[in-house]
């Protein structure tokens, strides 16, 4: 410990200006040094990511079915017939009913069990973990326990219904439920994450605050009501803000859950670009559509700031 | 709180590299000695094992999407391939099938690391054909390497069909599969039916299908059904085996996909609106939409009386089905003739292999009658020729396998779906949605066929303006 902040002093920048030169030509050096470290993993980023993005931009103005060795440009086609074909609609709409139903309802629940968990509670650890499970489970096979939970004849949630009278229902296979029965197992999904940044934010609240608020003789609601929810409103615009962003890009759940069935009733955005770039190998068109998405992200984050800002505390 | 500077707790936790002690450097320095020789061998022998084999013997890749049940067999067979021809080893790699198989080949193309043979779908023929990936058979056929005009005329025309791309002939078939209808015997039984005689016509099924299906205790919900009708989501992994199990019913009212001349689809005629109905019908009258998608699991659990079904399942239901009395049989026939939809695995020879000579002698071997009649006594696929069925070990199988029995006795009647030369996939899936709008839908079959013809025709057109 204390060899450390030795080590910190005597690097401090009041000893640099001395050797100014000599300083300036080893951190050129390491420089190099640092570039020849990091370059494995900058090579994995360039590749995988930096030029996939402008690669797919590129894409996006051609037409490519992943064989031939050569894109024909085709302008701004991509986009034309996107914007004129039906079932891109119809899976923005879907897109848009599975996050305005998983947002809200992931951000209650993981809201209203923080809070829980904040409060003094036997178990508390163990029953944190158990929430934070599904988040944790590969998406896939959290997909087939649903599948196998949702089934009509030996499903535990229908065995769980009839208990109450209620008839069977084919959650999977029925146009009108299968999307509720998605945004279920999205919200059961993705809880857990958000779970635990809103107890961290519950965590940064001075007790002071509460203390303060007793003494005026505020209840638990208004305490809840004008110091909880204000000061958390910064972990709320960010969990919002990347909720919104990660629901509008799922995929896996629903590939693996409904297919994007019964009907194309669960179709989403994603599926549909996956579909038109792996099944019917147009490159070009789904690039179309992943720029599209790209698009639509950006102007939802900036409304979001726009308008929501305004209502985030900055105070703590 | 982020302007900490992290490191500082480090030498407080103990990060060893930092402010070890001199016993503790020295265990490092080891520790990363061992790890550095460990991976130094791990290269070496990598590298060693991928290309050079001691005596110079050819390695020929093999991508294939067989079962797990199956690899044993497999196993089986090379050796005994590489018995017959010393210089050859095959190297059998599994690829998942379907969609990530078409995926990887197009990867391994694009990346020249192509496998010398792989199996393949005939629909994939169109684009890799166009691709130039693959070989002509023909070019090993009139080759010096030949095989006999009369063992290609032996095979089932159907699988000539699927392996061929607009009349040119690609890839050989390895094994045959059709589809056939397995029944619970028990319960033809207690339904008042003679469990040996099993659906012969369309009216009989529906029928069958009704009687079979009951309200054991009177709820209002059907505990167990006559038949499952395969209805899966139009954009899922199953879609094309929902088409597939549907292609039998619109053969036999004698309907196809697509008329003869690539021009325009004919599957919304008379026949197919006849087909579609049939299915409606059963999927209304017995509440397909309630029940669930595991047939198999229905079946087994005794929820469930008929269903279809191919012979690659039948090692895995013998396992998972030995206290329940049930047997296959042939797919009834529709009002003009009976047809079940043929299928197989087809063997291509890709043009980057650097030894296709090698590789074409594997596909030659492979349809022989008495390899054939081997493969398919241990994997239960179907032989690929007539010529099979007369050698006489392979007749005793027969008798002593009956369910075994009706599958190799329906390739008589097997037929293969005229092939669709342009955007098969688009149209396959084209079908599927109309055939889940009349079942889950409820929209007139003839609507739902019509609706899907426009869209496929469409895109027939289309080719018809490029190739103008």
């Amino acid at each position: 410990m204390i060899r450390w902040k030795d080590q910190q002093s005597k690097s401090s920048p009041g000893s640099f200006s001395g050797k100014h030169l000599k300083k300036q030509h080893a951190s050129r050096r390491s420089g190099w040094s640092a570039l020849l470290f990091l370059s494995p993993t900058l090579v994995i980023f360039v590749t995988f990511i930096i030029f996939p993005v402008f690669f797919s931009f590129y894409l996006s103005f051609h037409e490519w079915n992943m064989f031939s060795s050569e894109t024909s440009y085709v302008g701004l086609k991509n986009y034309t017939r996107m914007l004129g074909d039906s079932d891109f609609w119809m899976v923005l709409k879907h897109t848009f009913v599975y996050t305005f139903g998983t947002v809200p309802l992931n951000m209650v629940l993981s809201l209203f069990i923080a809070y829980m968990l904040n409060q003094k509670l036997l178990g508390k650890k163990l029953l944190r973990t158990a929430l934070f499970a599904p988040v944790i489970i590969s998406p896939v096979s959290a997909a087939v326990i649903w599948r196998w939970l949702y089934d009509p004849n030996f499903g535990l949630i229908n065995y769980f219904i009839s208990l109450f009278g209620v008839d069977t229902i084919n959650w999977l296979n029925d146009p009108t439920a299968a999307m509720f029965a998605l945004i279920v197992m999205g919200v059961w999904k993705t809880f857990g994450i958000n779970m635990v940044l809103f107890a961290a934010g519950l965590q940064a609240i001075p007790d002071s605050y509460y203390d303060a608020a007793q003494i005026d003789g505020a209840g638990r609601w208004a305490k809840f009501w004008y110091i909880t929810i204000p000061l958390l409103s910064p972990t709320t615009f960010f969990i919002m803000v990347m909720s919104m962003i990660s629901s509008f890009q799922v995929f896996d759940i629903v590939y693996v859950l409904t297919s994007g069935g019964p009907l194309g009733s669960t179709k989403v955005l994603v599926f549909y670009l996956y579909e038109h770039a792996f099944k019917f190998f147009e490159m070009g068109y789904a690039s179309a559509v992943a720029y599209s998405l790209f698009a639509i992200l950006v102007v939802m984050t900036l409304l979001q700031i726009k308008y929501m800002k305004s209502s985030v505390y900055d105070a703590v | 709180m982020i302007s900490d500077p992290v490191p500082r707790a480090m030498p407080g936790t103990g990060f060893s590299l930092f402010n070890s002690t001199e016993k503790g450097y020295d265990l490092q320095k080891f520790i990363l000695f061992l790890f550095a020789i460990s991976i130094l061998f791990l290269i070496i022998f990598s590298c060693d094992s991928s290309e050079k084999q001691p005596g110079d013997k050819i390695t020929i890749t093999f991508w294939h999407s067989f079962v797990s049940s199956t690899i044993p067999a497999l196993n089986e067979l090379l050796a005994m391939f590489e018995k017959e021809h010393p210089e050859i080893t095959i190297r059998a790699q599994y690829i998942p099938t379907g969609d990530a198989l078409i995926q990887k080949l197009i990867t391994a193309v694009q990346s020249k690391t192509a496998p010398d043979i792989s199996w393949l779908h005939s629909d994939f023929m169109q684009d890799l054909v166009e691709a130039d990936a693959i070989y002509k058979m023909e070019d090993f056929i009139s080759g010096p390497d030949s095989v006999r005009r009369e063992d290609l005329n032996d095979i089932y025309p159907a699988l000539i069909r699927y392996a061929s791309w607009r009349g040119v002939l690609y890839s050989l078939p390895m094994e045959a599969t059709n589809l056939a209808l397995i029944y619970n015997k028990e319960m033809f039984r207690q339904a008042g039916l003679n469990p040996e005689q099993p659906p012969r016509t369309w009216e009989e099924l529906h029928e069958y299908a009704k009687k079979l299906t009951f309200d054991k205790d009177g709820d209002g919900k059907f505990e167990q059904v006559g038949l499952f009708l395969p209805i899966f989501p139009a954009a899922g992994p199953l879609s094309s085996w929902m088409v597939w199990q549907w292609l039998p019913y619109l053969w036999q009212a004698d309907g196809e996909i697509i008329n003869e001349e690539q021009t325009r689809v004919i599957f919304n005629e008379e026949a197919g609106v006849q087909a579609l109905t049939l299915w409606q019908n059963i999927f209304n009258d017995i509440k397909l939409s309630t029940f669930t998608t595991d047939y198999d699991v229905a079946f087994a659990s005794r929820h469930l009386a008929m269903s279809m079904d191919g012979p690659w399942n039948l090692p895995r239901f013998e396992k998972m089905m030995q206290n329940l009395d049930w047997g296959f049989a042939p797919l009834p026939a529709g009002p003009k003739k009976s047809a079940t939809v043929v299928g197989g695995e087809y063997l291509a020879i890709f043009k980057q292999s650097k030894h296709p000579a090698e590789a074409w002698k594997f596909l030659k071997w492979i349809i022989r009658p008495e390899i054939q009649a081997f493969w398919s006594m241990k994997s239960g696929y179907l032989p690929i020729r007539h010529a099979v069925s007369k050698i006489p070990e392979f007749q005793e199988y027969l008798n002593s396998h009956p369910n075994f029995k009706v599958f190799v006795q329906q390739m008589e009647v097997g037929q293969a779906q005229r092939p669709i030369d342009f955007y098969g996939i688009e149209i396959t899936r084209y079908v599927a949605e109309a055939i889940e709008k009349a079942t889950i839908g409820k929209v007139y079959p003839k609507t739902a066929l019509d609706e899907a013809a426009v869209k496929a025709n469409k895109l027939l057109s289309s080719v018809a303006e490029r190739n103008d």
